[in-house]
């Protein structure tokens, strides 16, 4: 016998996911249209589509009540709280700016266009049920949306040989973690016998005392590391990470290098912090004792950015080049991370947001050049600057953001992060974060350098269409005004925690 | 025989053997097969933990049913790309993909 | 004094300092190549006027303020950051800080800034990308007076990570040449180094404040952080070390970087690749003084961490000799400036170590006068010449006489020849070291004796690059020097407005013997911590006399000893010969009998030297010579040691990395199988971590 009031709970707690709802149906929107007009020329139609569709999804949030980190729904699948809510118009961003990208850069056919579209928002549908998940169950189900979909997505240009075989190891390194992630699943369930996060964290503490039922919970954090470290491409679950990047299309790249990249860090905040970590009221957060997990992860945290800076220092391709450098900040994300305080992970959010727009930047001008008669190789860099200057500046302000230099928001994001850990005293990784971001300089620096200081190799013409130009534009924009006025932003995320 | 560790063992001996799995094929579907092996470690755990120790009854048995969907559509998409690449390669010997690296 | 202007209209005009300048790059950047070539000139300079008028504005209206304790104006623009979480908040706003401190580096980064831009006008004429130069400069400006009047840490950081990026834009400025690309490279990677220091001490300094007040620290303005700066010694010390020490050491990391310092200086003389009005401007007179502003503004905090005091001192002070040995081999003419820099740097760390922080202040103010007037000098002669090595010079007083008369003034002050500025400064912070307190016996008088030989160096080698330069015959050849001309009146103009400061300069800070006040001293008082005066004791009048004719005896000295070897070289004795032939002249003007003194004595005299060569230096100059061969081969060697062996290291680094990174690359090896096995390899890793530790 059901109660009413179940029903009832269930009925309201739809409007919860609303976006995804919303999503779903310009899903099968744009699918009924690809069906209808086979032979439909243009790109716009899709683009409007699903441009529309990601607007629309963020619409119902305004409707619904107030975020509270205590407001689940849907029998305690999903929470409400300020992560879920301002998580949701984020992810929707980045879908809003990848559907762009693909629309204003020709590197995905025609034929393919419709797919891709339909695709990416389905990646961005799992993403946002992701964040808003506490169920192990509903954990799962929303990474392997977002996993399997994007497999698809980085080998949607099935007729290029380095796509397909990015797919191919995307695919069989996401399965194999993604399984490895799921054995940690069941034995977390069976630690607990629930699924739901607020039941297991309480056995956590409890269990974490008995010293068998340690072992199975560090066996379980670590094949869980597997997991997330393999979304957020840190050591030494990163290896997938340049090779699918540079096989990838460009646009798709950027997707996954902002998208699942800041899924797996919001993930990392579900998961870590209310199963392993005490203290949820307070500022500062400890780790369950007996598991030392903050200091494995700030050890990863160093290898990853050192390694990301000084592999990406030999690339001449730039999409690879991006690759390291996106490995090294998910290295720079996981101070965050690792500084258990609310200050952290605010600074993990913001930077995200910053991150954002100065990597879709670099790679929206990566496309945009290679779309323009150029090509990937640094080659194609030289002298530029001289002969597309608009778009060489924009190359350069998101390159220096990305450094971390102001006034641009790079810098104010890694402000945050070096203040999270050196508040919490870990002085090793700060000045280690500090040495890297020396490093980074050489291959960005080899950047700017090339587009304006050496000599055009090649003089093929680079003709920027003005739609690129505009969405350059709208890029830019946030990546200097959160330098210089980042106060709203910064306000927006002292609300989450 | 009919105790929790019995199909916890089998449960890491499956897993284990998908591991290993992976590791020893050169062929793409003998890689997804043994993926798939490390899945059903998964659901065997869940399954025995719902059985011996949870308090909720349907909660692991659901868990798994979930498991077996997302591992066919692994499988489906897997697949797809396997195809995708074998046009182009005329193998799915995983030894011919690595053109990428460096 | 009464009030010219109201104090309130003045704060609410600050933002207009830094923000013409930007203004002038931002309409010069976006509109340039389609301004006229004279408009973008107009806007360049302009904006740099306009804002040295304000800044003279900002002056009177500070000293129309009775009280000194109240002379400080703050512009709030707008809230920053504002993050609030449960044990506190941190606030910080966009604001700028108008105090004595500041108003006199405005005042010398707009007056000496417009002076370069006005130069640069006839510098930069013919080039085709004037307007990215001229929006590059004003950037500077703008980034420079952005450090300088900024009210909190943070803002100054923003303004001193600017400055550096504009550098490296500057001197990278001729695309093609690959050789400026690397040099612009360099000074950006080297600074990226200090800068970090900084940015790792200005963290530490905030959250032990905020610990140490229990949340009641909520920013990182300046006047709340003097407040509050006694709070670091209860804070607990990091690896036996004081946190006001370990603050104090971070700061200088970023100081040694932007302010050429050892071991951070290799940046400089490669920065010379830039064109020379940068040079003048960023390289001698405006950014790399920074370091020297950072901790004049951080007094407070110095004054309590007398280690890291005593550590800017040796460092100062070993880095003014240091440089100055190397600038005496050195043959290009921009080189030999960029040393000079160094060492007189060196110079104002050594007067900050020591407390005497208005003095470094003083010779910061002094040295933007003279040594922007040498390197603009040296750019004019560089314009005339087309050439940097000064053996391809010599001369040109004959054709330069503006150029050359302006040089001189700027030659006798950095010479220490009294009554020119740099001698005022420069002896203040000998006398200030002589007097000072390090926590090491005897390390003061150690410096100062480091100083006073430097001092002797400095007017040895500038003798030698004015005589190679100016004195003598033109070794250029014929073809060029058809063509030397003097500079135009663009050019020339702000060579005498520097002459005339560098002359006069040292009015602003007289020493105590003169019984006249020190201006800059009493001006800067309030800004400065108690203890940070510069030793001005009543009772040492005749010991102050005693030092200050001993630094004049040995810039004389030095002096000489260049005149002797570069006049009188004997490896040259056709010059040698030109100059007795002139010598000669001059007598016979005046006297009769020279014509028999020419007969008798001269001419037998001149073929003797001509005859006997090096033999004739060798014995009449005999100990002396010795001397200073071996410090030329010391200088050499340190010059070869700093080449290779400091250059070596930061590029040997640079290389290990890039091997690092290739064998990184190893790894990569496209193998999907490898991958997967580094997963449980990771998984197995990390779990032994995680049981170990």
């Amino acid at each position: 016998m059901i109660p009413e009031n179940f029903i009832q709970s269930n009925l309201q707690g739809i409007s919860f996911i609303g976006p995804e709802l919303i999503l779903t149906l310009a899903i099968l929107l744009i699918l009924l249209v690809g069906v209808l007009l086979p032979y439909w020329r243009h790109r716009i139609l899709f683009t409007i589509l699903a441009v529309a569709g990601l607007a629309g999804s963020v619409l119902p949030l305004w409707k619904l009540p107030q975020p509270a980190p205590d407001l689940t729904y849907l029998s305690n699948l999903f929470v409400w709280d300020w992560l879920t809510f301002l998580s949701k118009p984020f992810f929707a961003v980045v879908g809003v700016l990848t559907i762009l990208l693909t629309q204003v850069t020709g590197e995905i056919d025609n034929s393919e266009y419709s797919e891709c579209t339909i695709l990416v928002l389905a990646v961005t549908m799992g993403m946002m049920l992701l964040v808003a998940s506490t169920d192990l169950l509903m954990i799962y189900l929303a990474f392997e949306t977002m996993g399997i979909l994007s497999y698809l997505l980085v080998g949607i240009r099935a007729r290029d040989e380095r796509s397909g075989e990015a797919a191919l190891k995307y695919v069989l390194y996401g399965a194999f973690t993604s399984g490895t992630m799921l054995f940690g699943f069941s034995l977390l369930f069976g630690l607990a016998g629930s699924t739901d996060l607020l039941a297991i964290s309480q056995k956590v503490a409890f269990a974490s005392q008995h010293p068998q039922d340690r072992l199975l919970l560090i066996v379980a954090i670590l094949f869980f590391l597997a997991g997330l470290l393999f979304k957020t491409a840190s050591f030494p679950f990163h290896f997938w990470c340049p090779d699918v990047y540079e096989g990838a299309p460009t646009p798709i790249t950027a997707f996954l290098s902002v998208g699942p990249k800041a899924a797996g860090f919001v993930l990392f905040i579900r998961l870590f912090y209310p199963l392993f970590a005490t203290g949820h009221d307070a500022t500062i957060y400890e780790a369950v004792s007996g598991l030392d997990w903050p200091s494995i992860l700030a050890l990863v945290s160093a290898i990853t950015m050192t390694l990301g800076n000084l592999a990406a220092i030999h690339q001449n391709n730039l999409k690879r080049l991006l690759a390291y450098s996106s490995i090294a900040h998910a290295g720079y994300l996981l101070m965050g991370i690792v500084s258990l305080s609310d200050l952290g992970l605010r600074s993990v959010v913001f930077y995200l947001v910053v991150y954002l727009f100065m990597n879709v930047g670099a790679f929206a001008v990566v496309a945009m050049v290679a779309s323009a008669g150029g090509s990937e190789e640094i080659d194609s860099y030289r002298g530029l600057g001289a002969r597309a200057p608009y778009v060489c500046v924009a190359m350069a302000i998101f390159l220096f953001s990305l450094i971390g230099l102001p006034p641009f928001a790079g810098f104010v994001g890694k402000v945050y992060l070096f203040a999270a850990v050196i508040y919490k005293k870990i002085y090793w990784l700060a000045v280690v974060a500090a040495l890297n971001t020396v490093i980074s300089l050489y291959y960005y620096l080899r950047i700017v350098k090339a587009m304006f200081l050496e000599k055009p190799t090649e003089t093929i013409q680079i003709q920027v269409p003005l739609s690129s130009r505009v969405l350059l534009l709208a890029l830019l924009v946030p990546t200097l005004g959160l330098g210089i006025y980042w106060q709203p932003l910064a306000r927006v995320v002292s609300g989450m925690f | 025989m009919n105790s929790l560790y019995t199909y916890l063992f089998l449960a890491a001996l499956l897993f284990s053997l998908g591991i290993f799995g992976v590791f020893q094929r050169r062929s793409l579907i003998g890689m997804l097969i043994a993926i798939e092996l490390m899945l059903n470690g998964a659901s065997i755990n869940f399954m025995a933990f719902n059985r011996f120790l949870a308090p909720d009854p349907i909660v692991g048995q659901i868990y798994t049913l979930f498991i077996m969907g997302i591992a066919a559509a692994e499988a489906a998409i897997a697949l797809s790309i396997i195809v995708a690449v074998f046009r182009r390669l005329r193998s799915i010997n995983i030894e011919r993909a690595q053109e990428l690296r460096g | 004094m009464t009030n010219l202007i109201d104090p309130l209209h003045m704060k609410n005009m600050l933002w207009l300092i830094p923000c013409l300048p930007l203004a002038g790059a931002v309409i010069n950047g976006l509109l340039g190549k389609r301004l006229p070539v004279r408009l973008v000139h107009f806007v360049g300079c302009a904006s740099v006027f306009l804002a040295f008028l304000i800044s003279v504005a900002g002056f009177f209206t500070l000293l129309g303020i009775e009280e000194p304790h109240q002379r400080f104006l703050i512009q709030p623009l707008y809230q920053w950051i504002l993050t609030v979480w449960h044990q506190g908040s941190f606030s910080l706003q966009v604001a700028f800080r108008l105090d004595p401190l500041s108003i006199t580096l405005c005042l010398v980064v707009t007056g000496v800034g417009f002076l370069i831009h006005l130069y640069s006008v006839g510098y930069m004429a013919g080039d085709e990308s004037q307007a990215r130069y001229f929006a590059y400069l004003n950037l500077f400006t703008f980034s420079m007076l952005l450090l300088v009047l900024a009210d909190n840490l943070l803002l100054m950081f923003v303004g001193w990570e600017g400055v550096g990026l504009c550098s490296y834009l500057l001197i990278g400025f001729w695309f093609t040449d690959l050789e400026k690309a690397q040099a612009g490279m360099k000074a950006f990677i080297v600074n990226r180094v200090g800068d970090f220091g900084f940015f790792v001490g200005l963290m530490l300094l905030f959250w032990t404040l905020f610990e140490g007040s229990n949340g009641t620290i909520t920013g990182l303005g300046f006047q709340q952080l003097r407040e509050s700066i006694p709070l670091l010694n209860s804070a607990s010390p990091i690896l036996g070390v004081g946190l006001a020490t370990w603050i104090g050491l971070l700061f200088f990391v970023g100081a040694t970087g932007k302010s050429a310092q050892i071991p951070l200086y290799i940046w400089l003389p490669d920065a010379m690749a830039g064109p020379t009005p940068v040079s003048a401007f960023i390289h001698a007179a405006t950014m790399v003084t920074a370091g020297v502003y950072m901790i004049v503004r951080l007094n407070f905090l110095y004054v309590i961490a007398p280690a890291a005091m005593a550590v800017v001192a040796v460092v100062g002070g070993v880095t003014a000799f240091y440089a100055a040995t190397i600038a005496l081999t050195q043959n290009d003419i921009k080189r030999v400036l960029a040393y000079s820099t160094i060492s007189q740097l060196g110079y104002m760390f050594l007067a900050v170590g020591v407390a005497a922080f208005s003095t470094g202040i003083f010779h910061l103010v002094t040295h933007a006068f003279f040594k922007a007037l040498l390197f603009l000098g040296a750019g004019s002669v560089i314009h005339a010449v087309h050439s940097n090595d000064m053996l391809e010079m010599g001369g040109l007083k004959k054709y330069m006489p503006h150029t050359y008369l302006t040089f001189m003034a700027a030659y006798l002050a950095i010479s220490g020849i009294p009554p020119f500025s740099g001698f005022v400064s420069k002896d203040e912070i000998l006398w200030a070291t002589f007097n000072s307190h390090l926590p090491v016996a005897g390390l003061g008088k150690a410096l100062w004796a480091l100083g006073l030989l430097t001092a002797g160096l400095t007017a040895f080698y500038m003798t030698r690059l004015v005589a190679l330069t100016f004195m003598g015959g033109f070794r250029g050849g014929l073809e060029k020097e058809k063509h030397l001309h003097e500079s135009p009146s663009v050019m020339t103009f702000p060579l005498m407005a520097l002459a005339v400061l560098s002359v006069v300069g040292g009015v602003i800070g007289l020493p105590a013997v003169t019984h006249l006040p020190n201006l800059l001293h009493d001006f800067l008082g309030p800004v400065l911590s108690s203890h940070g005066a510069s030793g001005h004791q009543a009772h040492a009048y005749w010991l102050e006399l005693l030092l200050m004719l001993i630094s004049i005896g040995v810039a004389t000295t030095g002096i000489y000893l260049g005149w002797l070897f570069y006049v009188k070289r004997p490896e040259l004795p056709g010059k040698v010969a030109a100059r007795f032939a002139k010598m000669y002249q001059v007598l016979e003007q005046k006297y009769y009998v020279d014509e028999i003194y020419q007969a008798l004595f001269v001419r037998p005299l001149l073929k003797l030297v001509a005859l006997s060569g090096r033999f004739d230096l060798n014995t009449i100059d005999g100990a002396v010579n010795l001397s200073s061969r071996v410090t030329a081969k010391f200088s050499f060697l340190i010059g070869w040691e700093d080449l290779k062996i400091v250059d070596g290291a930061v590029n040997g680094l640079a290389e290990i990395f890039k091997r690092w990174g290739a064998a990184l690359r190893h790894l990569q090896t496209g193998k999907i199988q490898h991958y997967l096995y580094s997963v449980v390899l990771g998984i197995f890793g990390l779990c032994v971590f995680m049981f170990l530790f």
